[in-house]
């Protein structure tokens, strides 16, 4: 798609690479069924469109790339099918690792091997240009939307795609799995639970060592099985010079040594992961999901800390009525429109969420007055669509007038005749899709895995849906867990996205350590092809940088990226005191001096 | 024109800095010394020692060559990469700072203090960036 929109945009000319991926498609449209389940969006379309495009250019249109010097080397590390230097083929990989419009010289590379990887970094040092490693792009495609693109970014050189490095192997013996950098997330999973077992990872499509990397890994398990270097045994990586190491040998320098503070700031991974040995967590027969119902934030983090301090949950997490609502619905509009119906009436905006067993379930229920479960959350879901479009039914008024919502839906008697009004089927909500999908998905949505919670928080399939309005911005980052400290922190986020009329939303809070640290999510959404737009997020970041380094402990996310290879101890502590008014003046220039001034951003 | 790295290079861009630039207005009056280790310059692929030290805001040495002895005057920070990333940065194409977030070159040192200086740094490497220069 980003290729059919390079040509639209004649960022890019045609050139004989523009037959082969024309011909590498036949249109069968599994990838409409992928990405809509996801965007909305129907690639096929972009496809059918370069196809028709195609259809238009005569033989002599199309430009004849030829190969120079560091190409023909990529070839002898590669082989030919796995090198270039087609601006065709480099226009796939702009606005997710390269900037738009970046007028450097680019080469693409598909490693199959650490060896080979080794030797095209030593070949980039011989040439003297610089190199980056790329797993799925997701890191890279919100930030080079952002002021943070030159900081994430080469302004040439060599684009390693680490795609083809597949390999999966499990030690269920051990409990480990050894993965390729090409490996994702719900690939390594999906391995995982044939022996039952689990591992702690990012969003379903995001690569497992580059973010492992580039984030530790931050989920809703942290609280039990860690963040940064808890996750995993051994990792191998490749240096600057190109020479191989393994964090397990014993004569390399340390290389948990990191420093904190605002020049520790680094978007861009000093080593390439090549291989990551990841520990795998054993499933308990009786896990099950618990949701915990709160009309405000300050309620749902002390049953949330609470539960964290006593190491109550696998997975813990505070979930947002944004989140929630995005990721259970099928398309954005019936988000929005269940969105508005739990603000509305059911006074729904936060959910203490929580995997455990059945002795910690007892436990919740007791502490809370009011839970629901796996049922009620199959209904959300498969009766979303109805809900969405009971804006003005007496039902909902109904509860809405109720003293406690909340309680009225979830606990009381009118638990079953708002469940039975949702009407819930996967053939009822398949009905709003388009209608050449309605029988995949009707198939797809009946599969029990896609309304069970438990396989939802370990698969992570459904958070990406967040992006399907708009591009979005993550904020937020590490903080002490006491509550006061993060609500100084939301409203640190809060502010500047009121300032600069950019939608902020709370996403998720997770714990670590048991509850000593959180780890927030809050994010920007805004229109990314929108230049004011744009520009508004930017001042928005550096506001928000600026309000959440004034306070005591906390630290940015940004200011923890590429350190996912460290542990945590190293990073996380001490707590930073907050910076000085002084230190923030100076923290002004450094922007300036990275970013220039708010007229450049 | 003058040889980037050049004994030449080195006096005129001295002289440029003491003429052109305010020491508490622009130099924000530093204290600090900084020695950059630039790696593989060409012809011959050799290091070069480029040191600065500044007192009160005033330039007070600005020394260039592949003379070892240069480490023993002992800088309080030190900035290591490659001749490329060097260039990027005299010409003013790239800050030093964002040359540290890329990871193209590694500091030694405070960073705290390397952290209250990267305004007057860049100011520093926007004048010399004048100097006609053969890279």
């Amino acid at each position: 798609m980003e290729l059919a929109r390079a040509l639209a945009e004649n960022e890019v000319e045609p050139t004989e690479k523009l037959i082969d991926i024309v011909n590498s498609c036949n249109l069968c449209g599994i990838c409409d069924r992928q990405c809509y389940f996801i965007t909305q969006r129907r690639p096929t379309q972009a496809q059918q469109a370069l196809t028709d495009y195609v259809k238009t250019l005569k033989p002599n249109t199309l430009k004849h790339v030829p190969e120079d010097e560091i190409v023909k080397d990529l070839h002898v590390i590669v082989g030919n099918d796995w090198a270039t230097n087609d601006p065709i083929i480099i226009a796939s990989y702009l606005r997710s690792i390269i900037k738009q419009k970046s007028l450097g010289k680019f080469y693409i590379v598909m490693p199959k091997s650490t060896e080979e990887i080794a030797a095209i970094v030593k070949l980039a040092n011989k040439h003297k240009i610089p190199y980056l490693p790329r797993g799925n792009g997701t890191f890279f495609g919100v930030a080079l939307q952002t002021l943070l693109a030159e900081t994430c970014s080469i302004e040439q050189g060599i684009i390693i795609d680490l795609w083809r490095m597949k390999d999966i192997h499990i030690d269920a013996e051990n409990f480990t799995a050894t993965v390729g950098p090409g490996v994702t997330s719900f690939e390594l999973q999906t391995a995982a639970h044939t022996h039952k077992l689990r591992a702690n990872v990012a969003e379903a499509e995001s690569h497992v060592c580059a973010n492992a990397q580039n984030l530790g890994i931050v989920t809703t398990w942290s609280n039990t099985y860690g963040w940064g270097t808890d996750n995993f045994i051994d990792a191998e990586f490749i240096d600057s010079t190109g020479t191989i190491m393994h964090l397990s040998d014993k004569d390399i320098p340390n290389p948990y040594a990191s420093e904190q503070g605002l020049l520790s700031l680094s978007l861009i991974p000093s080593v390439i992961v090549t291989q990551l040995t990841l520990k795998l967590h054993q499933i308990l027969d009786d896990e099950e999901a618990v949701f915990i119902p709160f009309n405000n934030l300050s309620d749902a983090l002390d049953m949330a800390h609470n539960l964290a301090k006593r190491n109550i949950g696998i997975s813990l997490a505070v979930l947002s009525r944004k989140y929630l609502t995005e990721f259970i619905s099928p398309t954005h509009e019936i988000a929005e429109g269940f969105n508005y119906i739990a603000e509305k009436y059911l006074k729904l905006n936060y959910i203490v969420d929580v995997i455990c067993d059945k002795y910690h379930k007892k436990i919740i229920e007791e502490l809370a007055e009011v839970t629901f479960g796996h049922s009620m959350i199959k209904s959300l879901i498969l009766g979303s669509s109805k809900l969405a479009s009971m804006k003005d039914s007496s039902l909902l008024k109904m509860i809405g007038e109720e003293e406690n919502p909340l309680k009225a839906v979830f606990g009381g008697p009118m638990r079953k005749h708002f469940e039975k009004g949702l009407d819930a089927s996967p053939h009822e909500l398949v009905k709003v899709f388009d209608e050449d999908l309605r029988d995949f998905f009707e198939k797809l949505y009946s599969k029990p895995e896609l309304t069970d919670p438990v396989w939802l928080h370990s698969f992570r399939i459904l958070p990406c849906r967040m992006e399907r309005k708009h591009m979005w911005m993550y904020r937020g980052g590490y903080m002490p867990g006491d509550k006061e400290t993060i609500l100084k922190v939301v409203d640190a986020l809060e502010k500047p996205a009121e300032k600069y009329h950019i939608e902020g939303a709370f996403g998720f809070l997770s714990y670590l350590e048991r509850g000593k640290l959180a780890h927030l999510e809050y994010d920007y959404y805004y229109d990314h092809t929108d230049p004011d737009a744009r520009k508004r997020v930017n001042k928005a970041i550096v506001e928000s940088w600026r309000r959440q380094f004034a306070i005591k402990g906390v630290t940015p996310l940004e200011f923890i990226c590429s350190k996912g290879l460290h542990r945590k101890e190293h990073i996380l502590y001490p707590v930073p005191q907050g910076l000085s008014e002084e230190e923030l003046g100076h923290f002004e220039e450094l922007i300036e001096t990275l970013f220039g001034g708010e007229d450049t951003w | 024109m003058v040889k980037y790295l050049s004994k030449e290079w080195a006096e005129q861009a001295k002289k440029k800095v003491l003429e052109d630039l305010d020491r508490t207005k622009d130099l924000k009056n530093m204290n600090a010394s900084l020695l950059n280790v630039v790696q593989n310059v060409p012809p011959d692929q050799k290091t070069v020692y480029f040191y600065i030290r500044f007192v009160d805001g005033k330039l007070e040495e600005l020394l260039a060559s592949p003379d070892e002895s240069i480490k023993e005057k002992n800088a309080e920070f030190t900035v290591t990469g490659d001749y490329t990333t060097f260039v990027q940065i005299s010409s003013g194409q790239m800050s030093s700072a964002m040359a540290l977030l890329k990871n193209r070159v590694k500091m030694s040192g405070n960073k705290m203090k390397a952290f209250t200086l990267t305004k007057p740094i860049d100011t520093f490497n926007m004048c010399i960036k004048k100097i006609e220069t053969e890279y």
